[in-house]
This record gives structure tokens, C-alpha cells and sequence, in this order.
């Protein structure tokens, strides 16, 4: 009986009993679970095992003596047997750089899982998705979905309520503020209102048909402003009339091709502002030209039912 | 089984050095490809916007704000496209963060303007109810550090041989040069004539005064770089 079987058993008994002990001091112990157990069960398997694998190579450095034929080279002495590779651990080595290759330079750039493939699936699917559920979409419910699109995107400037946040931005709630007509008539504009560029001219291209193309004045611009910016009603009408209705009609509902309407808020005119931005009295808007059709569809309806 | 290389020493280098210059081609080779170049539309920064981009390094905007889009449909529609390497090839350091307190800005400068960014910086509860973001008053009293990022311009120029001064493809099809100075009182002209537009676009009166007597507060170099975020 060699004298290391003997502190195996040691070992292994005080090992076990640090398990016992541990179980049970923690809370609960074992606590009825089944998993609880196994753990446990494998942990002293795991002692067992662990201590006859030690004592087996143990004793065989204990024991054994080097046979075989020694190799022709040696290093100072040192050297090495000839024997062979175990056979199946030298087809696991060469199969496994034949693998490493082909992965390197095939599987891994050819087959590798592509997170924008994935992201692409998914907008598509997506994308389909949102066309069949929304294609018909009309009324009370679009309406709903541009709030839903305002809450996300325009609130952050046009405020919760759309009043533009103090002047931070333009109030939606109303077709113009009268520092807003002030500002094209005397800046002139080029917004792409109707979806393509077609500048207004500043105050010297304004002139005021009912007197004689005079060009239009400080006092006429005022009242004008206050005129467009009251609705379209008050004082003002007859410079309207003499200034502006050429271009934008006697009602100021623009006329297609020529100007827009500055008389109220269209769908049509809010999805032009969304897909070229803005830039007036109250600051720059930029574009939002990423939602798409139906939102800004949607965007145009919700706008547009603010103000009526 | 290798023992005929151990026995000849030449051969046994030669293999070594196959097997090493293996393993960094892999490396290396995919860095060429086209995706690593920079994407077209991609620019140095200004000279202003560099000092904009210094501010905001200097307040740890980074600390809250992410630049860097995840190829996610919820995060593409709220920020836009999601973000590739190319697009920062001029960026040093890269301002990824790693945590979204506040909105990723990798491409605010398409949806945010100078004007609310403005309102924003003074009070963010002012126009985005609720917000958490502290006010950032002092960036419109301090003078913005254009000599610095003049300097890390032209160390830039030199020794990565960053594109200025050169046109470069825009997504449009136009070409665009990003100007850099000769001098350093050419780099605050230009600096300053750059804080001008912006200060024009702007509301807050003390602001417009100082860029008018010739001074860039940081909050006209931050609003540059936010710009220029696209």
C-alpha cells in the first residue's frame, strides 16, 4: 500500500465533507430541488474523479521508465523519441487547419451571418406589411396617424400643441402669424411650396396693380400681413386684391402652378414643406423627406385639420 | 509527423513565415476593401466645426449622446440611415459613446436647426417638455478655442494626409473642398466668416453682438459641428 492511495483518501473524505457542509450551511440546503441535488451529486463525482486521475499519473512518473529509440538529433543533450503522432490526434490536426482555411477564406466571407442582410429582411417585411394594413387609410384614422407621426417627429420644434412653442417655430394652429407674410413680402421666397422651385420676388417685384404698379409700401405691407395673417378678413383686402390675387387668386387659395395657398393649410402644401424644408421669419425647418408617402400623407391631414 | 522540418532549419523558417504571413493577411487584406474607405459624401471638418467638435468633447456630450446608428428599423426611423465605418474616417477620436441618455446625434444636423438648437443649449426644458439635459449656458459667454483646432487640423493634414484642400465626391455628384488655411490668422478669418452664417441664423441677440466684434462664443462652434452631423 503505497503511502499516496492513502492521502487520497484523505483528501477526498475532506473534500466531501466540505461539500456536506457547505449544502447544508447555505440557505435551505438542498431545498427539496432536484437540481440542487445533482449539483451536488456531481460535485463529489467530480472530487472522486479528480483525485484517482492525480493518484494514476502519480504513480505512473512514479514508476515508469522511458523506452523507445531515441532520435538522431539532440539539443545539448536533450532529446526527443522517435515515436509517431497518435494517428487520430494527427487527423484532428491536419483536418482542423484544412477547416481553419476554408473558413478563412470561404466560410467566413462567403457564409458569415450579415446583421444589415437581416435588417434589410426586415424593413422589407416591414415595409410590405405597412402598404397592406394603411393602403386605404383615409379620414379620422389618417388624421390619427399624422398626429401619431407629429407626436414623434415635429413636436420637438411645433410644441405639444402645435402653437410653435412661443414663437420658437411656426404656430400650425393658424395658416400665418403676420411676421411671417411680412417677411416673404419683403424677403420674397423660395420654399418649393408647390414642389418645385418657383421664387416669389422680394418687395421691389411687388407692385400694387390699383395704383398704377406702384410699388408696394411700408403701410401696405402692414396691412396686408394683417390681412393674410387675420384669415383672409379685415383691412387690407384691397391691397390683397391689388398685390397679391394675380399670383395667389382673389381668395388666396393659390392657383396649381402659379403660388400656393396662403389662405389655409393643404395636405398637399404640408408634404411640399416636408420634402424640401423651409427657411422664413421664425427660423429654418429642415426636411423630413424619410417618413414616407403615407406618413407624410398623413402629416399633410393632420396639419391641415388644425387649423380648421 | 513534422519531424523532417525540425531536422532542416531553412525550410522551418520558411514555413513559419508562411504561417504568420497567413495570419496577417487575414487581418489585414479586408482593411483595403471599398467599405473601409471613407463614403462618399464624407468631409474633413471645417475649421469651425473642428472647434465645435473640441466643445463638445471638452463638455463630454459623449457621455450622453451616442453617434451611432444600429442597423434597427426603430433606431433608422428615428435617426436615420444606420451608420457605416466609412463615414468615420476623419473623426479622431470617434464619439460613439456607449450610452443613450440623451438622443444618438450622428446625423442631427438633417433634422435639428441652428435656431433651435439655440433654444435648446440656453434651456432644454423649453422646447422638449420633461427633458433632463442640463442647461449649457456657459457655451454662449465662453470663447471658442479656434487656434487648437487649427492646430489638430494641420497635424492631421500632415501626417494622415486628410483630404484638405482637395475636392471630394459628394452624394450628389458635385465636388466639394473643405478649405484649410495656410495661416493661423487665415484659419480665424475663415473661423469667423463661418461663425457669421450661423450667427445669423440665430436668435440670441449677446451672441450675434460678439460674432459682430469679431469673437466666436462656443455655442456658434457647437452649433457648426451639430450642422455638419449629417
Amino acid at each position: 500500500m503505497n503511502k499516496i492511495y492513502l492521502w487520497g483518501v484523505v483528501i477526498v473524505a475532506a473534500m466531501l465533507g466540505f461539500t456536506y457542509v457547505s449544502v447544508l450551511g447555505s440557505k435551505g440546503g438542498l431545498n427539496g430541488d432536484i437540481i440542487n441535488l445533482l449539483t451536488v451529486l456531481a460535485a463529489a463525482a467530480l472530487v472522486v474523479i479528480t483525485v484517482f486521475v492525480v493518484i494514476k499519473y502519480v504513480r505512473q512518473m512514479q514508476v515508469d521508465t522511458a523506452t523507445g529509440e531515441l532520435a538522431e538529433e539532440n539539443w545539448d543533450g536533450i532529446g526527443e523519441y522517435n515515436n509517431n503522432v497518435p494517428f487520430g490526434w494527427a487527423v484532428i490536426f491536419l483536418g482542423s487547419m484544412v477547416w481553419a482555411m476554408w473558413y478563412f477564406l470561404v466560410g467566413y466571407p462567403l457564409n458569415a451571418f450579415s446583421q444589415i442582410g437581416q435588417y434589410n429582411e426586415e424593413v422589407a417585411a416591414h415595409d410590405a406589411k405597412f402598404e397592406k394594413k394603411y393602403a386605404a387609410i383615409t379620414g379620422d384614422r389618417l388624421i390619427e396617424m399624422g398626429e401619431s407621426v407629429y407626436l414623434a417627429e415635429c413636436k420637438v420644434c411645433h410644441g405639444l400643441s402645435a402653437d410653435g412653442i412661443d414663437g420658437k417655430a411656426a404656430n400650425l394652429n393658424q395658416r400665418f402669424e403676420a411676421r411671417s407674410v411680412k417677411y416673404v413680402i419683403e424677403h420674397g421666397s423660395n420654399n418649393q411650396l408647390l414642389g418645385f422651385e418657383n421664387p416669389m420676388p422680394d418687395r421691389n417685384g411687388l407692385m400694387n396693380a390699383n395704383k398704377d404698379y406702384a410699388p408696394i409700401t411700408d403701410a401696405e405691407i402692414d396691412a396686408v400681413s394683417a390681412y393674410v395673417a387675420n384669415g383672409m378678413s379685415g383691412a387690407g383686402g384691397d391691397v390683397f386684391a391689388g398685390v397679391c390675387s394675380s399670383c395667389h387668386g382673389a381668395d388666396g387659395k393659390g392657383i396649381d402652378g402659379v403660388a400656393p395657398d396662403i389662405a389655409e393649410f393643404t395636405p398637399a402644401l404640408v408634404v411640399d414643406v416636408l420634402k424640401h424644408g423651409k427657411k422664413g421669419a421664425i427660423g429654418a425647418m429642415p426636411q423630413f423627406d424619410r417618413l414616407n408617402e403615407k406618413q407624410k400623407e398623413a402629416v399633410g391631414a393632420y396639419v391641415t385639420s388644425l387649423s380648421k | 509527423m513534422f519531424h523532417w522540418l525540425e531536422k532542416h532549419p531553412f525550410f522551418f523558417s520558411v514555413t513559419v513565415f508562411v504561417v504568420v504571413a497567413y495570419a496577417g493577411l487575414v487581418e489585414i487584406v479586408p482593411s483595403f476593401a471599398q467599405q473601409s474607405r471613407p463614403v462618399i459624401g464624407t468631409k474633413p471638418y471645417s475649421t469651425l466645426e473642428l472647434t465645435g467638435r473640441l466643445v463638445y468633447i471638452k463638455n463630454s456630450c459623449n457621455a450622453c449622446h451616442s453617434q451611432l446608428i444600429r442597423p434597427f428599423k426603430s433606431e433608422t426611423d428615428r435617426y436615420g440611415h444606420y451608420s457605416v465605418s466609412g463615414e468615420y474616417a476623419y473623426d479622431r477620436p470617434f464619439l460613439w459613446g456607449s450610452k443613450r441618455t440623451g438622443p444618438d446625434l450622428m446625423r442631427v444636423g438633417n433634422y435639428r436647426s441652428t435656431d433651435w438648437h439655440d433654444y435648446h443649449m440656453k434651456d432644454p426644458a423649453s422646447v422638449v417638455p420633461g427633458s433632463i439635459m442640463p442647461k449649457y449656458t456657459w457655451l454662449y459667454k465662453n470663447i471658442a478655442d479656434v487656434d487648437t483646432a487649427y492646430a489638430e487640423q494641420l497635424t492631421i493634414k500632415r501626417f494622415f494626409d486628410v483630404p484638405y484642400n482637395k475636392p471630394l465626391p459628394m452624394k450628389d455628384g458635385s465636388k466639394q473642398t473643405v478649405k484649410l488655411a495656410d495661416t493661423l490668422a487665415g484659419a480665424r478669418a475663415d473661423a469667423l466668416a463661418e461663425a457669421q452664417k450661423i450667427a445669423a441664423d440665430m436668435k440670441d441677440q449677446d451672441v450675434k453682438d460678439m460674432v459682430k466684434a469679431g469673437k466666436i462664443p462656443e455655442i456658434v462652434a457647437l452649433i457648426a459641428y451639430m450642422n455638419s452631423l449629417k
